[in-house]
């Protein structure tokens, strides 16, 4: 395999955690992560209703307050909450069924499953109401075989709700094979039915699971919905922006002192806040990483202390991109991480679609060519021309989100990549990678 | 998981399409790119709006079909050998 750059260990020094259990998190604002401060244990039931009351009953009102409290999807899209609910309640052939997605396929983000794994009552009180709202009648929460404490925490939350007679909502697990494309909520419904965890050409509002409207939400999406049911849309938007209320997860790594902690902070916090949250930095930042993999590179100079987001979604304006921010320090080379990443992406395909599998792979050949000093300025020419011909073909945003990433490099490391084409490899690809590129270590 | 399915405003027309100058502005051909194994019939059928990547997938132009292409387009379509085209009308 002649793609990409060493993997190498990206958290020296870093606790020896397994990539799949619940992270340290932090709370800047204490909101779906509120409750007890342990991060290695599920709140029961009978802590999570005396800590908050429990849910009400879903219906019109609670569809009219997740639309007043402008709530979008957290896995990335930053969609609506209530036009995707409205969508499917007007659906006259009812039957409905929602799924939670928990698949979180993103190699830097821990988000999903730390609140999972924590706080998995809010997240089913969430699916819960969210299915009454829409007329549903079934939840299944769609998560990844890897991801031990996460189910362990899913199954005991069931029982404790069926057997408490809490709920009668049936609520069901389904695991996939963790990968990148999976967490794609077509390929949720395509695995659900039975198919391989890959997008599919369907519309899932209209014929989803088994053919019946289905809504598919980021669970931690549906942590804010319990909330916003039972507090009401204006206690949601006393903190954050008018344009992105409300908290949000933020998974932090690289060079700081706590990497892969998830933060709870107001949405439109900026990046030194949510670095302080994760014990500051160890190494003078240089660049970041915003939205994780199909996210964008920004120069840590331009936009330490700017709100993030603040536009059109939640983090990132025009970006769909999930709550995900990396410090790659000075002294590392930010363009050989950008190329780790997008071999990455690379290998990480659907295998569907031409244009993404022979697209990104060739953008991943020319930009490692270029980290090793075998580029040329023709070859930066050759990015640029297939970026134009790949960008708006995937079958899915893999492709456009692998572009985004990888225009924003070219952009934020242009005097770098210029001293790659000329002199060759640098003295910042001797310092570890930042990047977990098979999950947090 | 940022990755999203992008949809469009249509409906399937599975019987061969004819055009009359009302609907003209809106009827499109559209590639399943999920389907598609790049065979390149399609380019070699409908040129007009058709071409290939440096792979062998097409680049559909987004220029509507005119009724003159409308027996080439339905060909095209028929041709695919895995099915991965298809006219399309925009509701809208």
């Amino acid at each position: 395999m002649t793609l990409g750059i060493p993997v190498r260990n990206p958290y020296p020094g870093a606790p020896s955690r397994s990539a799949t259990e619940p992270g340290p998190f932090v709370r800047l604002e204490s909101r779906i992560l509120a409750g007890p401060p342990s991060r290695d244990v599920a709140e029961p039931l009978d802590l999570h209703v005396r800590r908050i009351g429990s849910c009400p009953v879903g219906g019109p009102s609670i569809t009219l307050a997740i639309d007043k409290s402008g709530l979008t999807g957290r896995g990335g899209a930053a969609f609506p909450a209530a036009r995707k609910w409205r969508a499917i309640a007007d659906q006259d052939h009812g039957g409905a069924v929602v799924v939670v997605n928990a698949h979180e396929g993103e190699p830097a983000s821990r988000k999903d499953r730390t609140l999972l794994a924590l706080r998995p009552h809010l997240v089913l009180d969430g699916a819960v109401v969210a299915a009454e709202s829409i007329g549903a009648t079934e939840v299944i929460v769609y998560t990844a075989d890897t991801y031990t404490e996460v189910r362990e925490a899913l199954r005991r939350a069931i029982t404790e709700r069926r057997d408490s007679g809490y709920s009668t909502m049936p609520i069901t697990v389904v695991a996939a094979a963790h990968g990148y494309v999976a967490g794609e909520a077509s390929a949720a419904v395509h695995k659900l039915n039975g198919g391989r965890a890959t997008p599919v050409r369907i519309r899932p509002r209209e014929s989803g699971v088994h053919g019946r409207p289905t809504l598919v939400h980021n669970a931690e999406t549906l942590a804010h919905v319990a909330l916003i049911a039972r507090a009401g849309p204006a206690w949601f938007r006393q903190v954050g922006t008018p344009e992105v209320p409300g908290t949000g997860l933020v998974t932090v790594g690289g060079a700081v002192h706590s990497p892969g902690t998830v933060v709870e902070a107001p949405l439109g916090s900026t990046a030194a806040e949510l670095v302080q949250a994760a014990g500051g930095w160890t190494l003078r930042p240089h660049a970041i990483l915003f939205g994780g993999y199909g996210g964008v590179w920004l120069r840590a100079a331009d936009v330490w202390n700017s709100p993030l987001g603040g536009g059109g979604g939640p983090w990132v304006s025009a970006t769909p991109a999930c709550g995900i921010l990396i410090v790659i320090p000075e002294g590392s080379c930010g363009f050989a991480e950008a190329a780790g990443v997008m071999s990455h992406l690379a290998r990480v395909t659907a295998g569907n679609c031409g244009p993404c599998v022979h697209g990104l792979r060739a953008m991943a050949e020319t930009t490692t060519r270029v980290v090793n000093g075998g580029g040329t300025r023709d070859d930066v020419r050759r990015l640029h021309e297939l970026v134009d011909t790949v960008r708006g073909r995937g079958g899915c945003g893999h492709p456009d989100g692998a572009i985004n990433q990888l225009v924003s490099a070219l952009v934020t490391f242009a005097p770098h990549v210029d001293d790659h084409i000329r002199n060759g490899r640098c003295e910042g690809m001797r310092t570890p990678s930042y990047l977990p590129s098979r999950g947090w270590l | 998981m940022p990755v999203t399915i992008r949809y469009h405003a249509v409906s399937v027309v599975s019987q061969p399409v004819k055009v009359n100058s009302m609907d003209r502005e809106s009827t499109r051909i559209e590639v399943d790119i999920i389907a598609c194994d790049g065979q390149g019939y399609c380019a070699e059928l409908l040129p007009e709006r058709i071409t290939l990547d440096e792979w062998g997938y097409p680049i559909v132009r987004d220029t509507p079909l005119t009724s003159e292409l409308m027996d080439d387009a339905n060909r095209a379509v028929r041709t695919c050998p895995v099915n991965a085209l298809s006219i399309h009308r925009a509701t809208r």
